[in-house]
């Protein structure tokens, strides 16, 4: 099998090179910043499918002495058919010399036959004052792409890629920090253009890339349903000795009471802490910042408060149309029994029963209670949770959502922190009733303690891949 | 194809384990193992795995998955594995059962068989106890297909809760074990019987306080020897047998000798063996057959397997993410603040800076500073003509102080470097250049850059060679106060 291609990431300093970089490798690790020079070295990052190479990107540092560089080049060269040995000999001349340690850094992967994506920031005027470093990589003859990235909210894209136009064979704008993934792909594709024999492995690997977005998918969704099951199930036991079961005053059931809340909540938090931190591992985001309200009870935003179930909850209609569809194929199983003796009263009575409860408790958020159980080898077990209503249920799933979806939303270029707000719309409305009702169910069964089997999981896991679209779609709406 | 090669595993050391309880338990286990481990982690271990199978044509079930794994593990001969624990501990119980069956099978029937001579042997008792025999064999099996446990809260108490995968299987199990007890009892107290045949005179008769004619009751022993009637004749009671051996309550059956009293045994031994042992050795093959069918539903339905399924299935993209410098970030600290603008300046334009687009124009203050041509360096400029304007600045031997303009979103590069290195070195002691990086566009008042974009140039000043460079702020030198 031919070499795999590789691509030299070159251009201008602080033009956003590695800002490229680390998006279409995933990489979020990579050193980025608003100041020239921060490459030193070139480093490359290849895109392995089973330990098989199928490109690779070089990150390189910029160009910081073109003209020299240039001079020194026409100077040796005779004519334009000893051009590309000619960059090669300047390599080979200036190897360890500090001066041109940057530009020997850049040249090398081009000698050695990368092709070229040159990148310039298309949120600055475009400057005829590059032409010097354009020469250069067209004395190399390697095939060459320019992508207009974008650094700042000036636009001049237009110009750069009029100009651009003459010294490349591919013009392309591309937003490191902002650019949808369907980009991404698009671009690599642009890559394998360059060449014949490049577009095979860049066709299988935006392949595998879109493949590997749809099983990262997949994934959260399942992380997100466990999550949820084992939070709307949660209890936190004690065990009292005899004598401290016994001697229980109200005073002293107030106090353990407060403990086993505290604790309740503490492991309620660190769960979905570990859901937030699973999620950005899946989509390697291991060095993201995030700014999110912290789970307090009764404060602004939080996982418990009146505000968060308003925010991400649903209204008491919604759960009672749901609680509806639950309680009535409850009912269908009364029917099933009697033969349909009941000619579907079952389900009728069935529906009423499920939206009277789901009203009910769909007005307020409570909280679970303490219960002490009965004694037991002397000893007797306090317990605090599960959470008596489903609410609790929507609220950490909107809350989850809304972190996945920025995650998966964010390339890996980015390095502002990710702070994740709250909205005011709902994003329930795109789910289909079926999926409602077995969001419902699930959340009822987590919530009574009921262990879920695999087809249960397997269900809820569809729902909540559903759920991710309706969002995704509710999110892109109101942007 | 994206392949693999890697070397063959060695399946030598670890036996590839077939009992589908034991393999359920160690796959459980394993997986609740896999659960502290990084998930990129375990997708390349089993994409390895699967690949390996692919390479050698090798079975990619959970069987040699798990001595895939356990290839390296030389402790398995002296640690139990979840899967052998599970058993040992089902073993002892089924063992247990059997002792216990043994022993009570022998006491039940000596009891059934109890003769002292003054009475006969109720046959009645010994069909009505193995009619319950065969109800209980039937219940046990039933509750373990209904999957009810009503004995569940007894060995909660003695035995450690069971691990969620086992849980289903516990019904089954427990069927298993019982079903065992009942046939160790059945067999036992068959061979009590025959025993007490050969050690003892046994009086058999038979008595009911209903009103059943013998006709009846021989029609009741004629249907349960059925299955044997072909096979051995004599264990068929006749009629005149059934006349012979009952007795009442009052009085005495006078119709036949007490020689005829023992001709029941052959019919009980059969009784016993057809419709205790023979029921009680079915079901407990069957509660062993449930055992394994279940096991196996357990593993295919596992969770567990369906995503190492599909970590098997998945190639290992690995997009060069591993690489990490992200804490390697040059200084960005500075010590230098812009500076006035001189009186008096020569201007220099770096790379066009202030000349190039039409939305940039010159900042009208800097007429008054500068009231000669710009000069064109760097940029489109030739290195020469960097010298020769360098040059033309020092014609005279005062110091020169010089305003170079420079876009200020072009960072400073080791060219302006250079020409500034070779300036200092031409021109007399005392001279300064003043930076002064320009905004892409025009404002009013004019003001130089914004902070993020000066911040570059201030630090690059202060790596120029001391007191040569400075940046210099339009606002201050113009008397405005900075935006």
């Amino acid at each position: 099998m031919s070499q795999a291609p590789v691509f030299a990431v070159v251009g201008h300093p602080n033009k956003g090179k590695s800002s490229i970089v680390a998006t279409l490798s995933q990489n979020d690790a990579i050193a980025i910043a608003l100041e020239p020079g921060t490459t030193r070295r070139s480093h490359a990052y290849p895109l392995q499918v089973d330990g098989q190479v199928l490109y690779t990107l070089v990150d390189t540092p910029g160009f910081q002495r073109p003209r020299r560089v240039l001079e020194w080049l026409e100077a040796h060269s005779v004519s334009a058919s000893d051009r590309a040995a000619t960059v090669a000999a300047f390599v080979t001349q200036h190897r360890g010399n500090p001066q041109f340690s940057d530009e020997c850094e850049l040249l090398a992967p081009l000698i050695e036959g990368a092709g070229i994506i040159y990148v310039v920031d298309g949120s600055v005027p475009y400057s005829p004052q590059h032409e010097a470093e354009m020469t250069i990589l067209r004395w190399t003859g390697r095939p060459s792409l320019a992508l207009i990235n974008s650094i700042g909210d000036e636009d001049y894209g237009d110009t750069w890629q009029a100009a651009l136009g003459q010294f490349f064979q591919v013009v392309r704008k591309f937003d490191a920090v902002r650019a949808p993934f369907e980009q991404h792909l698009s671009l690599l594709k642009a890559f394998g253009q360059l060449e014949p024999a490049w577009e095979n492995p860049l066709e299988t690997a935006t392949g595998f890339l879109d493949r590997q977005r749809q099983q990262r998918r997949q994934h959260a969704a399942t992380l997100i349903a466990q999550t949820l099951q084992q939070m709307m199930g949660y209890r936190h036991s004690r065990s009292l000795a005899e004598d401290l079961a016994a001697s229980a005053s109200s005073q002293n059931k107030d106090a353990l009471a407060s403990e086993l809340r505290k604790n309740w909540y503490q492991h309620q938090r660190q769960r979905e802490q570990q859901l937030r931190g699973d999620i950005q591992q899946l989509y390697q985001h291991g060095q993201l910042q995030r700014q999110e309200a912290e789970l307090e009870w009764q404060s602004e935003h939080d996982l418990f408060s009146e505000d968060s179930r308003q925010l991400w909850g649903v209204n008491k209609g919604y759960l009672a149309g749901a609680g509806f569809g639950a309680g009535a194929i409850g009912g269908i199983g009364i029917d099933a029994l009697t033969l349909g003796a009941s000619f579907g009263t079952g389900a009728l009575i069935g529906g009423i029963i499920g939206a009277a409860g789901s009203y009910f408790y769909g007005d307020r958020l409570p909280l679970p209670t303490l219960k002490i159980g009965p004694l037991r080898d002397g000893v007797k077990t306090a317990s605090f949770g599960p959470v008596p209503d489903t609410q609790f249920g929507y609220v950490v799933l909107g809350r989850a959502l809304n972190h996945w979806w920025h995650v998966s939303h964010r390339n890996h270029a980015g390095r502002a922190p990710l702070a994740l707000g709250t909205t005011d719309s709902h994003w329930l409305e795109g789910l289909s009733k079926p999926d409602r009702n077995i969001l419902h169910r699930a959340l009822e069964k987590a919530r009574k303690g009921k262990a879920a089997d695999s087809s249960d999981q397997h269900k809820l896991g569809q729902v909540i891949i559903h759920a991710m679209k309706a969002y995704n779609d509710w999110e892109l709406k109101s942007i | 194809m994206v392949k693999q090669s890697a070397a063959k595993p060695s399946m030598t050391k670890t036996s590839i384990t077939k009992q589908p309880l034991r393999l359920l338990m160690d796959f459980d286990a394993q997986i609740q193992r896999d659960g502290q481990q990084a998930s990129d982690f375990m997708h390349r271990r089993d994409r390895r795995f699967a690949l390996n199978c692919e390479e050698h044509n090798s079975p990619s079930d959970p069987a040699h998955w798990l001595a895939w794994l356990g290839r390296f593990d030389n402790s398995r001969e002296q640690f139990a594995s979840a899967g052998q624990s599970t058993e040992q501990r089902w073993q002892r119980i089924n063992n247990g059962f059997i002792a216990l069956g043994a022993v009570l099978g022998i006491i039940t029937m000596a009891g059934l068989l109890f003769y002292d001579g003054g009475q006969r042997i109720n046959v009645t008792v010994i069909i009505g106890f193995v009619a319950l025999q065969l109800l209980l064999a039937l219940l046990t099996s039933l509750q373990s297909v209904m999957g009810w446990q009503p004995w569940r809260p007894l060995l909660n108490r003695f035995m450690p809760a069971p691990r969620p995968a086992l849980q289903p299987l516990q019904p089954a199990l427990m069927a298993r074990a019982a079903q065992g007890g009942g046939l160790s009892f059945a067999v036992t107290a068959l061979l009590t019987l025959l025993a007490m045949v050969v050690i003892q005179d046994l009086a058999f008769g038979w008595s009911t306080t209903l009103n059943t004619a013998a006709s009846g009751y021989h029609q009741l022993t004629s249907a349960l020897a059925t299955p044997w009637a072909w096979l051995w004749p004599a264990a068929v009671p006749d009629l005149a047998l059934v006349e012979a051996t009952r007795f009442f309550r009052a009085g005495t059956n006078t119709l036949l000798t007490p020689a005829r009293w023992g001709q029941w045994w052959p019919f009980i031994s059969m009784l016993w063996l057809v419709w205790v042992v023979l029921p009680r050795l079915l079901l407990r093959l069957l509660a062993s057959a449930l055992v394994h069918w279940r096991a196996r539903k357990l593993l295919l339905r596992h969770p567990g397997l369906n995503a190492l399924r599909e970590r098997m299935a998945t190639p290992v993209l690995d997009t060069g993410a591993g690489h990490n410098d992200a804490n390697d970030l040059p200084d960005t600290r500075h010590n230098t603040l812009l500076q006035p603008l001189p009186e008096k300046a020569l201007l220099l334009s770096w790379a066009g800076a202030g000349t190039v687009t039409d939305k940039q124009t010159l900042p009208a203050a800097l007429a008054a500073i500068c009231p000669g041509p710009a000069l064109n360096v760097g940029g489109l400029a030739s290195l020469s003509q960097d010298q020769q304007a360098i040059a033309q600045l020092s014609v005279n031997s005062d110091a020169v102080t010089a305003l170079m303009l420079v876009s200020s979103w072009e960072p400073p590069t080791g060219e302006l470097l250079d020409f500034l290195t070779s300036a200092r070195q031409s021109w007399p002691a005392g001279s300064r250049v003043y930076l002064l990086p320009l905004a892409a566009e025009t404002r009013e008042p004019p003001t130089t850059a914004t902070d993020r974009q000066l911040q570059p140039w201030l630090r690059f000043a202060e790596r120029c060679p001391p007191g040569f460079v400075t940046v210099g702020d339009i606002a201050i030198s113009t008397g405005l106060s900075p935006s």
